[in-house]
């Protein structure tokens, strides 16, 4: 009888075929599947963006001054610029030239449906969508007071596009100045970041509201279809200028060693079509990939065991043999525990209050918070610059800092706080964002810091409430984690920055002046070893002050199919996809 | 009956107003644009948040501007997660693929479940009740979560992989569509179905088994009986009219979720129902959406007790007169 009924089933789904294979006979194209572990980007506008998905999602489509290099996630180099920014008055002012060969993809926004030349005007207009309050302001943090005269209305006022802006200085169609309001270096990893991508006036005027739903851009592919919550596509831009995939040189010895540079000097895109699916879930995620029907994966944490040995971290011989490759990336990471320096109890920054914050850092065991809930992939650092970052220590630890478990030591540090074994310390209100996972790290921080009689009041709360509460500085102790924006340390050290204290990033308060001098000397240098001389010593003045018990990085691991080149995923940036190509042969 | 329809109408309408209101206040008590904005929200963002979705005027205000647009069925307002489309595209393409999961798997397990019952019913005390009866609980005490991880690995993943026997998908895939109605439902649904009923069919049994029970002692059974009745016209003619009542409460209770969907069901096989959107909403704390969600329940839960309010008096006219 289930013979029958798989039979008949069978027979049933066999009637799809003709048409399957008659899908298959045109697709002779380079196709590179993915996922994408939500159920889509919240809007292809790139000032209305901010999640990850955004950013992949618009990074096909739309293109940016400067892009975070491929072969090194480190360094930036230029997109739609025919040379790096030329730096003037000591970082006051920069001089961009644009590529002259840019041109906005087709398009029925533009006369005759042909796309246009991309010159300065577009680049101005584009970044003052970011201020313009129409647009939301999500992201107008990143250029709030960074340019001369550049802000965004108050009091519901309109902005005016034909305004002039004094930091905004024309020179031609294809070159202009930005002039600073200081000098800060970091402006120009925001122009990598997709939210500055450069867009058409003409697509913003004609499609309105649903701009964000009708991409025009410069990129190396078009928007083909986005059915939310299903899939997202996109075909390769005819308009694309000719640029060409990172020369053999620019590769390290190891890329080299694993093909990366095998397609230098190639035309991109390479692939003529992205598709993207949605699927939330992990294991249709990784089933998937395994029936071959995705080309690459971020792997989820619960499948680890089964592509790599978790004792060495490598992966496990089936899988190799099956000629699946990997990459593991550390992610920017800063998860943490924080105290509020303001607070009369843990915060403050007499010998006593730093000994109390003291003995609780050596009562946290984050090794033992990286085992229970991230299979051991974490790595723990010293202070907060993440792995990877100039100014983040060698091997991962600083002399001195405040490690656990060192429990005598703690005890130690606790009576000298004038807390012997906990003794008059009232218990400490500990703030986290709710969610199961969250409930049982605050029972394991409970546990670690009872053993030393630190009682914790743990309190589960949105993570609206969480922020409400740490902009109001009423939470003496939280947690929560902080992803860099961009790859330099500078990102990470303004939150401790007095300007900053909350509601502003700064949520531990922290106040030190040694420091702020420290910071603003450093905004101002190139990478180099000044600057990261500096950056060692904040980072080092934060953890002798402890205002926060740290840091733990997530470490990512890709995996992708045999049949997939010139894979090197990385979560920093995504407009990576136009290097990749399939070799159909071992599909 | 008209006028008892009437009646139940009118008696409903200002419970649906009342949860409305309850609702609408508790989806402020924590400030709904705070949830939603990054932690890099400015002020002025904040500000201009509310004023885009009329949060900054007064709640009476926002009620009745709710109300309008339920009356109305105007969901012209913008996702707060989606921002390209308003709340009715968002909601109205998921409504589909979410009935294609729950009609059937309603219809299949109820029927299943009414069957097995009444074998079971009219076996009492004998292996083949314990049989079923062991299977049901077996069943439940199991969690859906587990028959969907094991459904979906055996059913799309394995059985492929291993017998080469391509039958269901791991996931929906518009793509890969064939345009055959039939056959894509096969592929892409009925597995998620087939997990739903095999869940759903250990409370069932057991909760019609009760009622069948109950109903195999009385008077008019046995009067059956003994006119000459078989077993199988007493069970299916007799008895089930009259254990009617039990079943379509149960039934019309889960109504409102058929529109639902099965949220774990929905995100696990990527199917894009009401389930998945509620939930990926929900968690991206798309103010619009949800409360337009939850408000759209309420009416269907409350047309849902009325429909059952009436059908209990078709079933059962003394239901009427009380």
């Amino acid at each position: 009888m289930l013979r029958r009924i798989l039979f008949g089933l069978s027979v049933l789904t066999l009637v799809a075929a003709p048409h399957a294979v008659a899908t298959a006979a045109v697709q002779d194209e380079k196709v590179i599947p993915a996922a994408m572990p939500t159920d889509g980007p919240r809007t292809l506008d790139p000032v209305r963006g901010s999640t990850t998905y955004d950013n992949m999602a618009c990074a096909q489509v739309y293109e940016t001054l400067l892009q975070v290099s491929y072969h090194d996630n480190q360094r930036f180099e230029p997109l739609l610029l025919a040379e790096m920014p030329k730096r003037l008055d000591e970082g006051k002012r920069y001089r961009f030239r644009l590529r002259d060969d840019v041109w906005f993809q087709d398009d029925a926004c533009f006369p005759g449906g042909k796309g246009r030349k991309l010159v300065t005007d577009d680049v101005f207009y584009s970044w003052k969508r970011i201020a313009d309050p129409k647009n939301g302001l999500k992201n107008w943090w990143l250029l709030e007071d960074a340019i001369v005269g550049f802000d965004s209305p108050e009091n519901g006022k309109a902005f005016d596009y034909n305004a002039p802006i004094a930091g905004f200085v024309k020179i031609s169609d294809t070159e202009f100045e930005v002039e600073l309001t200081r000098p800060v270096f970091r402006f120009l990893w925001v122009l990598t970041m997709f939210q500055t991508a450069i867009v058409p006036h003409e697509a913003v005027a004609k499609y309105g509201s649903d701009f964000g739903a009708h991409p025009v851009g410069t990129g190396p592919y078009v928007l083909d279809e986005w059915i939310p919550k299903q899939r997202l596509t996109f075909e390769r831009n005819p308009n694309y200028y000719a640029t060409y995939y990172p020369a053999a040189e620019l590769w390290s010895e190891e890329d080299r060693e694993a093909g990366l540079a095998d397609a230098a000097g190639q035309r991109l895109p390479i692939a003529d079509r992205l598709e993207f699916a949605m699927i939330i879930e992990e294991q249709p995620r990784y089933l998937e990939f395994k029936q071959g029907n995705l080309a690459w994966i971020e792997l989820p944490f619960t499948y680890f065991g089964e592509l790599f040995s978790s004792r060495t971290k490598r992966m496990n011989r089936e899988a190799r043999q099956a000629g699946l490759q990997y990459r593991n990336v550390l992610v920017l990471d800063m998860i943490f525990r924080a105290f509020n320096m303001e607070d009369p109890i843990v915060g403050g920054y007499t010998p006593d209050k730093v000994a109390l914050r003291k003995a609780i850092a050596y009562a946290i065991d984050h090794d033992e918070f990286n085992e229970v809930f991230y299979e051991g992939l974490c790595v723990q650092y010293d202070g907060p610059i993440p792995p990877t970052l100039d100014g983040h220590p060698k091997d991962h630890r600083v002399e001195g800092a405040p490690r656990g478990p060192d429990l005598a030591k703690a005890r130690a540090l606790l009576a000298e706080a004038g807390y012997p074994n906990g003794e008059g310390l009232p218990p400490i209100r500990f703030f986290t964002n709710s969610s199961a996972i969250n409930a049982r790290m605050l029972d394991l921080l409970r546990r670690q810091l009872g053993e030393i009689g630190v009682e914790i009041d743990g309190q589960m709360v949105d993570f609206s409430q969480l922020i409400e509460l740490t902009n109001k500085k009423q939470a003496p102790m939280f947690s929560f984690a902080w992803l860099s924006d961009y790859p330099d340390a500078e990102n990470n050290l303004a939150l401790f920055y007095s300007k900053n204290v909350s509601p502003g990033s700064n949520h531990w308060n922290y106040n030190r002046p040694e420091f702020d001098a420290l910071y603003e000397q450093a905004i101002v240098l190139e990478p180099g070893p000044e600057r990261t001389a500096l950056y060692e010593a904040m980072r080092d003045m934060v953890i002798a002050d402890v205002p926060m018990v740290g840091s733990l990085a997530r470490n990512r691991y890709y995996v992708w199919q045999p049949w997939l080149k010139n894979a090197r995923p990385t979560p920093r940036f995504w407009s990576w996809f136009k290097y990749l190509d399939v070799d159909e042969s071992k599909r | 009956m008209w006028s008892y329809v009437v009646r139940r109408v009118l008696y409903n309408i200002p419970i649906y107003l009342v949860i409305v209101m309850v609702v609408m206040a508790m989806l402020r008590i924590n400030d709904p644009v705070s949830a939603y904005l990054s932690k890099n929200a400015t002020e002025a963002e904040r500000a201009l948040k509310e004023a885009e979705f009329g949060l900054d005027q007064p709640f009476l205000v926002q009620y009745f501007q709710m109300l309008k647009s339920i009356v109305t069925l105007d969901f012209s307002a913008k996702s707060w997660y989606q921002e390209t489309n308003t709340v009715g595209q968002v909601i109205g393409p998921s409504i589909l693929p979410s009935l294609k999961i729950t009609i059937p798997a309603l219809l299949f397990s109820t029927l299943i479940a009414i069957v097995v019952a009444l074998i079971a019913a009219a076996n009492r005390g004998r292996a083949i009740d314990r049989g079923l009866m062991f299977i049901a609980v077996v069943g439940m005490s199991v969690s859906f979560l587990v028959f969907i991880i094991l459904g979906q690995y055996f059913g799309a993943f394995w059985l492929t992989e291993k017998t080469g026997v391509d039958l269901f998908a791991v996931r929906y895939d518009a793509d890969r569509l064939s345009g055959n109605f039939a056959a894509d439902w096969v592929k892409y649904f009925l597995l998620p179905v087939m997990i739903s009923v095999v869940v759903s069919m250990g409370y069932d049994t057991r909760f019609y088994r009760t009622v069948i029970v109950e109903q195999t002692n009385a008077d008019y059974i046995r009067t059956a009986k003994a006119k000459g009745c078989s077993q199988a016209r007493v069970m299916f003619i007799h008895l089930l009219r009259n254990a009617m009542i039990p079943i379509i409460t149960r039934v019309m209770i889960t109504m409102p979720f058929l529109i639902v969907g099965s949220l774990l069901l929905e995100v696990y096989f990527s199917i894009p129902g009401m389930g998945a959107t509620l939930l990926t909403h929900m968690q991206n704390k798309d103010f619009a959406v949800t409360q337009t969600i939850v408000a759209i329940l309420a009416a269907i839960f409350i047309l849902s007790n009325i429909l059952t309010d009436v059908l209990y008096a078709i079933v059962d006219p003394r239901v009427r007169l009380s």
